[in-house]
């Protein structure tokens, strides 16, 4: 009887938890990533603000894998794109008063726009050709927020109010925590659902896509205008969070940044960049602070490990746990690892 | 004889590269007379340092399928090479003003930046496109972009390590006065720039089109098969392949050290307008590279003469987007389908 | 014996295709292979010609083991393969495609007159001599897909299905084509769908079946095998 009703109850549990996308595994280190700052080395100010930068990246690569895994488009001025974000909503905040939570949205608005743009402009074009064409977007829009000094005072920089009224960091770590795990949870609801299907349909081969009745226009658009609107809200936070907006967040080398976690973490999978986030640039981070006197050493640590990744191990690490770690003989380590339905 | 020549050039400038080059010739004409002959000077010295770069990017993505984002990188090592070859030689010219070495040093520098590229982009080959070559099963198209990505941040990291951030330039190569060109005095080394790229570019042309080796390249881009079937050994080819285009991009970085410094990330901007040349002018052949780069060049001085400085990479980013938006396989570009729209 | 190939395995990744393939060509034959669809006959022409390296087996052309060696390698002993596909330089000249055909020999006038040669075998390719190879027509490619295996002077032409996707009368000029490379001395292994003509001009042939040689024999007798025909002829 007992077993009967544990199993009734655990099914429920299981429900919940598929609904939220989530294995038993990855609650636990969602959990973990919330008692992170209580624990002793972690609950350091300095240190948390290298976690909330993991969290940002972590959510930036989860909304970029949205892209570039299922419709295989490298959108490669993405964070050109959270920057425009990130610009409309401290520009809001700054001239019209609003309140830095409203404008974080109209920024993801502004940048759902600009994904629009980019994504009609680009439906002509295939592979590499969009990702240039994204490129130049990119570069066009950091120029301008770099010559337009009277409304972004340019390389000098953008004070803007903080999204909490404290010096604290612990509000804005939970918060990219939140809204990492919000961003997992949107795009895979999107990639569970038939169009999930479609954007890969679109991604392993247009034309064939097209013949057997799947309209890369809609998809490939919608996909497009969804992971900028992504970028557009996390730029928001950027902003509020960091409260000095260059237009350096727009380079190229910050996308850079994202695509390596990205593609690291494993192309297709959504969680992939988010996990690997979190530890690697974490590293990255320590590299940096204690070998100051060897500048760009992180940066030559992260090119080695994308390039070897690349040669040897392309599919990332969400390919190696999936075909090393997913299916262990133990069964209770398999339903940690698994849920109940896998 | 009037009259068939008329009817032979009329068709042609109604197609998109007559009509461009046209539009062309007249902006920079109406332009040169307008604010002057130093626009057209400046144009042409970009534009054949441009035509280098771009003709290596169009090598290594019409035969490897690379999409070559580390391209900058050996213009970066080939400038560095001249930096550290030429100084010793200007501070023995400085001692001995009648020696030889007044007018032939800076070719000492300039051929040495061109050996410098060609053997860095053989280590790269067999390094790193070797290695991913002989491993990748598909995808190949993004994964070896990934990679030139990883290996762009890691050749800007390892300058910053090795030789530090600060600007490593020279005043210029040859010394003397200006030369007068139709009332416009020039100086030398941009004279010298020019004629060099010019003459690198001609001879490049010459190579591909009528050596054994040369054919055999464009064979490879072609029908690799067919080019294996035949006797070709492909792994020399592309060996070759790479160290040239490394060798062309590494001897504009030389040739240009009086204008463009060696620092870490002096590669980025030949780069970014490599890249606008071969997007704008198509996967088609050497010649629609060059003269994109000629257009890329007369865009880029354009907009710094009557828009202003800093304003570079919005408008020529924001035409070519305009452009391509009509023409999606770029001016030059044949309408076959190319490789890259995988 | 100039090709002798002995229990070759091959196939695509772990997809075995051929099994124990043995055959052999003398010097000057004219052999052909016929099979049905899929049997591997284009899969022993590409292990042969070094395209796919095989699991086990050996490939021995003139006394040499050249097996697993790569394409470009086995064109350098004197293999050329003219492939289904043509595999021509689309963007090249009927000319350059006839050079590069001429890759592994060196000397200039060596060059020249391989090229005289294939322009007296095939006059047509003469005339267009300055056309690019993509905007020549179907039969017309077939030809310059043969003449440029010709031109590096080969020992055994590897000839594979040279009917595949023209018009029969273009067929029977392929097929005249490679006659008269016989009558000149060379030795070709012919690949096959149309079994009635292949038979009727090979002096020898094997049936290939789902990756076995099934039979071998004179191609006279294989016209008037029982099983021949009813398999392959429909008799």
């Amino acid at each position: 009887m007992d077993t009967i009703k544990n199993e009734l109850q655990m099914n429920s549990f299981d429900r919940v938890l598929d609904k939220l996308c989530l294995t038993p595994i990855g609650l636990a280190g969602l959990i973990l990533l919330l008692i992170l700052p209580f624990i002793p080395p972690f609950n350091q100010e300095y240190m948390l603000r290298w976690l909330i930068y993991c969290g940002f990246i972590a959510a930036m690569s989860v909304g970029f894998d949205f892209t570039a895994g299922f419709i295989n488009i490298v959108n490669f001025g993405y964070m050109a794109v959270a920057g425009t974000g990130g610009y409309t909503s401290a520009l809001l905040v700054i001239n019209a008063g609003l309140s830095p939570w409203i404008a974080m949205v109209a920024g993801g608005v502004s940048s759902a726009i600009l994904g629009l743009i980019i994504g009609m402009i680009s439906l002509r074009l295939r592979g590499i050709f969009a990702a240039c064409l994204s490129w130049f977007f990119g570069l066009a829009v950091m120029g301008l927020a770099t010559k337009m000094v009277w409304l972004t005072r340019g390389p000098l920089g953008l004070r803007v109010p903080r999204l909490f009224e404290t010096e604290s960091n612990f509000p804005f770590y939970f918060l990219i925590i939140i809204l990492v795990y919000l961003t997992y949870l949107v795009c895979k609801w999107v990639v569970r659902s038939k169009m999930g299907l479609a954007f890969q349909a679109i991604g392993q081969n247009m034309d064939a896509a097209r013949t057997s009745g799947v309209d890369p226009v809609f998809y490939r658009v919608f996909n497009f205008t969804m992971s900028c609107a992504i970028a557009g809200v996390l730029g928001g936070f950027y902003a509020h969070f960091y409260g000095i907006l260059t237009p350096d967040m727009m380079h190229t080398s910050k996308t850079v940044e994202v695509l390596a976690v990205a593609y690291i973490g494993g192309r297709g999978s959504l969680w992939g960049g988010a996990v690997i986030a979190f530890p690697f640039i974490f590293l990255m981070e320590i590299v940096r602070s204690t070998l100051s006197n060897l500048p760009g050493l992180n940066l030559v640590i992260y090119a080695l490990v994308l390039i070897l990744v690349m040669i040897y191990y392309p599919g990332g690490f969400s390919y190696f746990y999936d075909t090393h770690i997913r299916h262990p003989k133990n069964r209770v380590l398999r339903y940690l690892l698994n849920g109940r339905d896998a | 004889m009037s009259k068939n020549y008329t009817s032979y050039i009329l068709p042609w400038v109604k197609t998109a590269p007559g009509m461009s080059i046209v539009i062309s010739i007249v902006v920079t004409v109406a332009a040169t007379i307008d604010a002057g002959p130093y626009l057209l000077v400046n144009m042409v010295v970009t534009g054949g340092m441009l035509a280098l770069v771009a003709t290596g990017l169009t090598l290594m993505l019409g035969v490897l399928n690379i999409p070559m984002f580390a391209h900058g990188e050996y213009f970066m090592i080939g400038s560095l090479i001249a930096y550290y070859i030429f100084t010793p030689i200007s501070e023995f010219i400085f001692e001995h003003p009648e020696s030889w070495l007044v007018t032939f040093g800076p070719f000492i520098a300039i051929i040495g930046a061109l050996a410098g590229g060609a053997i860095a982009g053989a280590i790269s080959e067999k390094l790193v496109f070797g290695p991913l070559r002989r491993r990748s099963t598909d995808n190949w198209v993004m994964n070896s972009f990934l990679l030139t990505v990883g290996l762009s941040v890691l050749l800007i990291n390892l300058h910053q390590l090795i030789f530090g951030a600060d600007f490593k330039g020279i005043v210029g190569y040859w010394q003397g006065m200006p030369i007068s060109i139709a009332d416009v005095y020039v100086s030398k080394d941009r004279v010298m720039a020019f004629i060099i790229s010019a003459v690198i570019v001609a001879l490049f042309y010459l190579f591909m089109t009528y050596t054994r080796t040369g054919m055999a390249i464009r064979a490879v881009s072609q029908d690799i098969i067919g080019a294996e079937i035949v006797g070709i050994d492909i792994e020399k080819i592309v060996l070759l392949t790479i160290s040239l285009a490394c060798a062309l991009a590494g001897v504009a970085g030389g040739s240009l050290l009086f204008m463009y410094p060696s620092y870490p990330t002096v590669g980025l901007e030949p780069l970014y307008m490599a890249w606008f040349v071969v997007i704008l002018s198509g996967l088609g052949n050497i010649l629609g590279a060059v003269a994109g780069a000629f257009m890329v060049a007369l865009l880029k001085v354009i907009t710094m003469e009557y828009v202003g400085a800093g304003w570079d990479f919005v408008v020529p980013s924001a035409l070519i987007m305009f452009i391509l938006i009509f023409k999606p396989s770029g001016i030059f570009g044949s309408d076959v389908r190319g490789v890259l729209d995988k | 014996m100039l090709l002798e190939v002995k229990n070759l395995n091959a196939g695509y990744g772990y997809l075995q295709i051929l099994r124990d393939v043995s055959l052999h060509i003398d010097k000057g034959e004219y052999v052909g292979i016929v099979g049905p669809n899929g049997a591997g006959k284009s899969t022993t022409m590409k292990t042969i010609a070094g395209l796919i390296s095989p699991m086990s087996g050996t490939v021995i052309f003139n006394g040499e083991d050249i097996t697993g060696l790569s394409a470009s390698a086995v064109a350098k002993k004197g293999i050329s393969f003219v492939s289904e596909e043509m595999n021509l330089f689309v963007n090249m000249t009927v000319q350059e495609n006839l050079y590069m055909g001429a890759y592994t020999i060196k000397e200039k006038h060596l060059q020249k007159e391989r090229l005289e040669f294939v322009f007296e075998l095939f006059p047509r390719l003469a005339e267009r001599r300055k056309q690019l190879a993509g905007t020549m027509s179907g039969g017309e490619r077939k030809m310059l897909a043969i003449g440029r295996g010709m031109m590096s002077n080969p020992s055994l032409m590897l000839v594979d299905e040279p009917s595949f996707g023209l018009a029969p009368q273009l067929t029977t000029s392929v097929f005249a084509s490679l006659e008269v490379l016989i009558k000149n001395g060379v030795t070709i292994l012919l690949v096959e769908q149309n079994v009635t003509k292949t038979l009727a001009v090979t002096s020898r042939g094997y049936v290939l079946e789902n990756g076995k040689i099934g039979l071998e024999g004179k191609s006279a007798d294989l016209a008037e095998d029982s099983y021949v025909k009813k398999v392959f002829l429909g008799v």
